[in-house]
């Protein structure tokens, strides 16, 4: 049996519950968006119910842990296309041991999801010091990312609580989604741009002050572009102020 | 001289300072406030020599009294001085923070006409920063040797941690390579510092509201390869400075030759893979629970270049090993090789609920490569060879591949053995 849902959080979670009640074992759970419909396969689709996501959302907090949930939230976030059926077998096991869910180191399941949220969490640490914003005519600081991961929420909280007195727009030029913060508060939207190329006279002078710091702070003698490379992938190179070429 | 000019002399003047570290401070953000502490810290960028970018790290002034014989900002050397006025230091910092360039600011300077100048011009600076511009992000303030204890207790206000540098790891060295300085002028502002910390949480016991006096903590740096000493007074230093001073930070600097034409200092390429092994002993001192003296002795004054020195002292100390890994104590676990914090705080949690066999390790994140000859799992040895064979110290070098061992003739007497029978000479 394949179990289909929406690809929200709450269709997932809706996904684990159905399992639970209906005492079917999925092989897997998988998004509308990666499915690729086969007639031999048994599939079932979940309709997103607020009622039972939050039922489960409630259980994982009260019989396991809230790691447990920040955890399934951010393989949920991830682009591995299982990322699915690795939250209900994860789940799974951790309804069966409850609290002792972080004893299970070496279990399959765990180490999986592991493996994936430490991806995760990595994009999402590493963009709080690689997002660049410029200033735009308008005043607001714009910061275009293309993240492997869908991490944009994850990083909006650090940015408002960070830089509030001033109005940022975020944008996954990928997923075509942004977070905007206006007056302190953020928000997700849907984000196409293309105005938002224009920046400020103002915004050259300090774009050059900083790539001509980057140049400066290096020390010739000590060149090591495998070590760069390892800790700033080029993959995250394309949005760089510094890494421009002027 | 415009501001472009200024920052490009005097970051790059900045640039031998090796402190990167934004950590340990949790700096709250103000309402109309710009900035907080993170405290973990946060990589904004790598320059191409692999150092992390994480503060703008600049000299306040490059136009320097002293002539510090491995300094490139010595009085005699001819170069272009600048100094910044506070207000372009606080604009550069303000505008590359708002653009998420930097975790804050590094300032550090040569010493303009004297130290006590020096140290109010960099002080008043990042006063105005927190006061007129509310900047709530990280700032690193380098001490200047010989201030005024009282600038030094008003910069601990205003900074999230300052540091004083040590330079050369013994006073003999200072005397030689920098005579305008001694260990005095160094100890008594990081003492002072120390005390600064600890009185101020004792206050906050019985206040509520009392300000963070450098709430990072502070660090150092010495300048390795410049002077003659070895890696166990290196070590030893360090450890002393941890323990007696409750220093967050030793930084090791290999030494870059900054004049050609110097007679007492080497003319040699930056000792960089000694630097390493420096920064990987100090993490044992730190986070490993050695102590200088288990690292190095008499006997073994440095740091074997060729391996980690982790992997050194476990061969030194053979009778120790294999542990097995589902029995032993996790102080244990940490000092085998191939084993770091996280990789030991997982198997101390995962063998609670199963057993631990090999398989399971490499999934956990032990490096096998290292950690197979040190360790049984459930009784049994998966080194493949004796642990008191010399071979074991070629395997853990870089270049190594067990295969290849074992067709070769070399070493064949106990392939087999389940656990390898340990010599008594050890």
């Amino acid at each position: 049996m394949i179990y289909i849902y929406d690809g929200s959080f709450n269709g997932l979670l809706t996904a684990v519950f159905e399992a639970y009640y209906r005492h079917e074992e999925p092989a897997e759970i998988r998004t509308v968006i990666n499915h690729q419909i086969n007639i031999l396969d048994d599939t079932s689709y979940i309709a997103t119910d607020t009622d039972k996501a939050s039922r489960v959302y409630e259980a994982i907090v009260l019989k396991i842990s809230e790691y447990c949930l920040q955890d399934i939230y951010y393989t949920y976030l991830s682009n591995f296309e299982d990322s699915g059926t690795l939250v209900y077998r994860y789940l799974k096991l951790g309804f069966s041991v409850g609290k002792k869910l972080n004893m299970y180191q070496a279990h399959e399941s765990v180490i999986a999801v592991r493996n994936i949220v430490y991806k995760v969490m990595g994009e999402r640490h590493r963009l709080l010091g690689l997002l660049r914003f410029s200033k735009l005519d308008c005043g607001v600081y714009y910061a275009p990312v293309s993240p492997d991961h869908n991490v944009l929420e994850l990083l909006a909280p650090h940015f408002a609580e960070r830089m509030g007195d001033q109005d940022w727009i975020i944008h996954d030029t990928k997923r075509k989604t942004a977070a905007v913060c206006k007056s302190g508060t953020w928000y997700m939207t849907d984000f196409d741009s293309n105005q938002y190329d224009m920046v400020k006279e103002n915004e050259a002078d300090y774009q050059a002050f900083w790539s001509s710091y980057y140049k400066n702070i290096n020390i010739t003698e000590r060149s090591n572009i495998n070590l760069q490379k390892r800790n700033m992938p080029v993959r995250y190179w394309k949005y760089l102020t510094e890494k421009q070429v002027n | 001289m415009d501001i472009m000019d200024k920052l490009q002399i005097l970051s790059a003047a900045a640039k031998y300072d090796v402190s990167c570290s934004s950590s340990g401070s949790s700096r709250k953000n103000m309402p109309g406030g710009l900035g907080n502490g993170h405290q973990s810290g946060i990589c904004h960028s790598f320059s191409e020599d692999g150092r992390c970018i994480s503060l703008l790290k600049i000299l306040f002034s490059n136009d320097c009294i002293f002539n510090c014989a491995y300094c490139v900002n010595r009085s005699t050397n001819d170069l272009p001085r600048a100094s910044f006025t506070p207000e372009e230091v606080v604009q550069l910092t303000m505008n590359f923070y708002r653009r998420n360039y930097i975790e804050g600011l590094f300032l550090s300077s040569a010493v303009v006409k004297n130290p006590d100048h020096t140290m109010e011009l960099m002080v008043n600076t990042i006063e105005k920063l927190r006061l007129e511009y509310r900047f709530n992000g990280y700032i690193h303030l380098k001490v200047i040797p010989g201030a005024n204890p009282s600038l030094i207790s008003k910069a601990g206000l205003y900074a999230d941690r300052l540091s004083v540098n040590i330079e050369l790891p013994s006073n003999k060295s200072l005397k030689l390579l920098a005579p305008q300085k001694n260990t005095d002028s160094i100890l008594k502002p990081m003492n002072l510092i120390k005390t600064g910390i600890i009185q101020r949480a004792e206050e906050h016991k019985s206040f509520r509201r009392v300000p963070a006096f450098a709430p990072a903590g502070q660090s150092t740096q010495l300048i390795v390869g410049a002077t003659p000493e070895n890696d166990l007074s290196i070590l030893r230093l360090s450890e002393g400075l941890y323990n007696r001073y409750k220093l967050k930070r030793v930084y090791y600097s290999a030494y870059v030759p900054v004049s050609s034409k110097s007679l007492i200092l080497p003319n040699s390429a930056p000792p960089l893979l000694r630097e390493h092994r420096l920064y990987q002993a100090d993490w044992l001192l730190r986070f490993y629970g050695f102590k200088a003296d288990e690292i190095l002795n008499e006997s073994f004054q440095n740091l074997d270049i060729s391996l980690d020195p982790k992997s050194d002292w476990a061969l030194r100390n053979p009778g120790i090993f294999p542990l097995e890994i589902n029995k032993a104590d996790y102080q244990m676990i940490l000092r085998i090789p191939g084993i770091g914090v996280k990789t030991a705080q997982r198997i101390v949690a995962a063998r609670r609920v199963q057993k631990l066999d090999y398989d399971d390790l490499k999934k956990m994140g032990a490096v096998l490569k290292r950690a197979r000859y040190f360790i049984t799992c459930k009784g049994k040895y998966h080194g493949g060879i004796n642990l008191d064979s010399e071979l074991v110290r070629y395997g853990l070098s870089a270049s190594f591949k067990l295969e290849e061992a074992n067709n070769s003739n070399w070493e064949q007497i106990s392939m087999f053995q389940p656990v390898p029978a340990l010599s008594a000479s050890y």
